[in-house]
C-alpha cells in the first residue's frame, strides 16, 4: 500500500491531491429494523480480518505523510444507509461485499429473524455503513 | 426509504460530494486506482477533463467498458492494470483517487 501511494504520488503534479475512500475502521456496519420513526437496533456486524486491512491502509497513509511524500489536507468520515425489504436480502447484501465479508455476531441473525416476525407492517431493514475520505496533497 | 437494486455502496452523488470537500474534480485530470466496474467513475467523469481509470480485475474492466459503450463518457480511459505497473505518458494528474482500494 505504501508503494502504491508513492507511485500514485509520482503521477501527480505538484500541489495535486490524492484522495482515499475506504470503509471506516471503527464505525462498524450495523443492522436495525425501522418503521416510521421507530428504529430498533439488531446487531453490529463483525469483520476482524478486514479491520486488519483497514488498519494497514491507515498506517500506509500515515507513513507517506511522515516521510514527506504528502501533506495531510484533511479527513472526513460519513455514514450512509441502505434499506432492505426483508431478512433474506441481508444475506444477498452481504454476498455483494468483496471478501472478507462482515458477519453477524453469534445469535445476531436469529435475533433479526425473531424481531422481524414481530415488526409492524411496512418495516424495513436498515444497514448503516460508514466510510472515511482522506485528502493528501503532494508538496 | 425506497428499496432499490441492492448495492453495498452509497447512493449516487454521495462520494463525489465528499471528494469535493477536498478538491474539485471540475476540469481536472483524474487518475482513479481501483475503479472496479466504473460505478464511481461514471458519477464524476462528466465534470472532469479526463479520467484514467485502472483496475486489475478483468471482468470489472470489461463491465466498465460495456457501460461506457452504452452510455458514453468518452473522456474515461478504462485500463486493465495496477498502479505498480502503470506506464502513462501524459502524467501528471491533478487528482489521484483510491476508490475503495486499500
Amino acid at each position: 500500500m505504501v508503494h502504491a501511494l508513492r507511485r500514485a504520488g509520482g503521477y501527480l503534479r505538484r500541489g495535486g491531491m490524492l484522495v482515499s475512500i475506504r470503509p471506516h475502521r471503527t464505525w462498524r456496519p450495523s443492522i436495525a429494523i425501522v418503521a416510521g420513526r421507530s428504529r430498533v437496533p439488531v446487531a453490529t456486524l463483525l469483520n476482524t480480518a478486514f479491520e486488519v486491512n483497514l488498519a494497514a491502509a491507515e498506517s500506509a497513509l500515515e507513513r507517506v505523510v511522515d516521510e514527506g511524500s504528502f501533506t495531510l489536507a484533511g479527513a472526513q468520515a460519513a455514514r450512509y444507509r441502505i434499506y432492505l425489504a426483508r431478512p433474506s436480502q441481508v444475506r444477498t447484501y452481504l454476498e455483494l461485499i468483496n471478501p472478507p465479508r462482515p458477519r453477524f455476531p453469534r445469535g445476531g441473525r436469529a435475533r433479526l429473524n425473531a424481531m422481524w416476525t414481530s415488526a409492524p407492517r411496512g418495516a424495513r431493514i436498515e444497514v448503516t455503513e460508514s466510510l472515511i475520505v482522506n485528502g493528501l496533497r503532494r508538496p | 426509504m425506497a428499496t432499490t437494486e441492492l448495492s453495498a455502496y452509497p447512493g449516487e452523488g454521495f462520494e463525489p460530494r465528499l471528494i469535493e470537500r477536498f478538491v474539485s474534480l471540475r476540469n481536472k485530470r483524474v487518475l482513479e486506482i481501483g475503479c472496479g466496474d466504473g460505478r464511481l467513475t461514471f458519477q464524476y467523469a462528466p465534470h472532469a477533463s479526463s479520467v484514467l481509470a485502472i483496475d486489475p480485475d478483468r471482468p470489472s474492466i470489461d463491465e466498465a467498458l460495456f457501460q461506457q459503450g452504452e452510455g458514453g463518457a468518452p473522456n474515461i480511459d478504462f485500463r486493465l492494470g495496477s498502479i505498480e505497473r502503470l506506464i502513462r505518458p501524459g502524467a501528471p494528474f491533478d487528482v489521484a483517487l483510491f476508490s475503495w482500494s486499500l
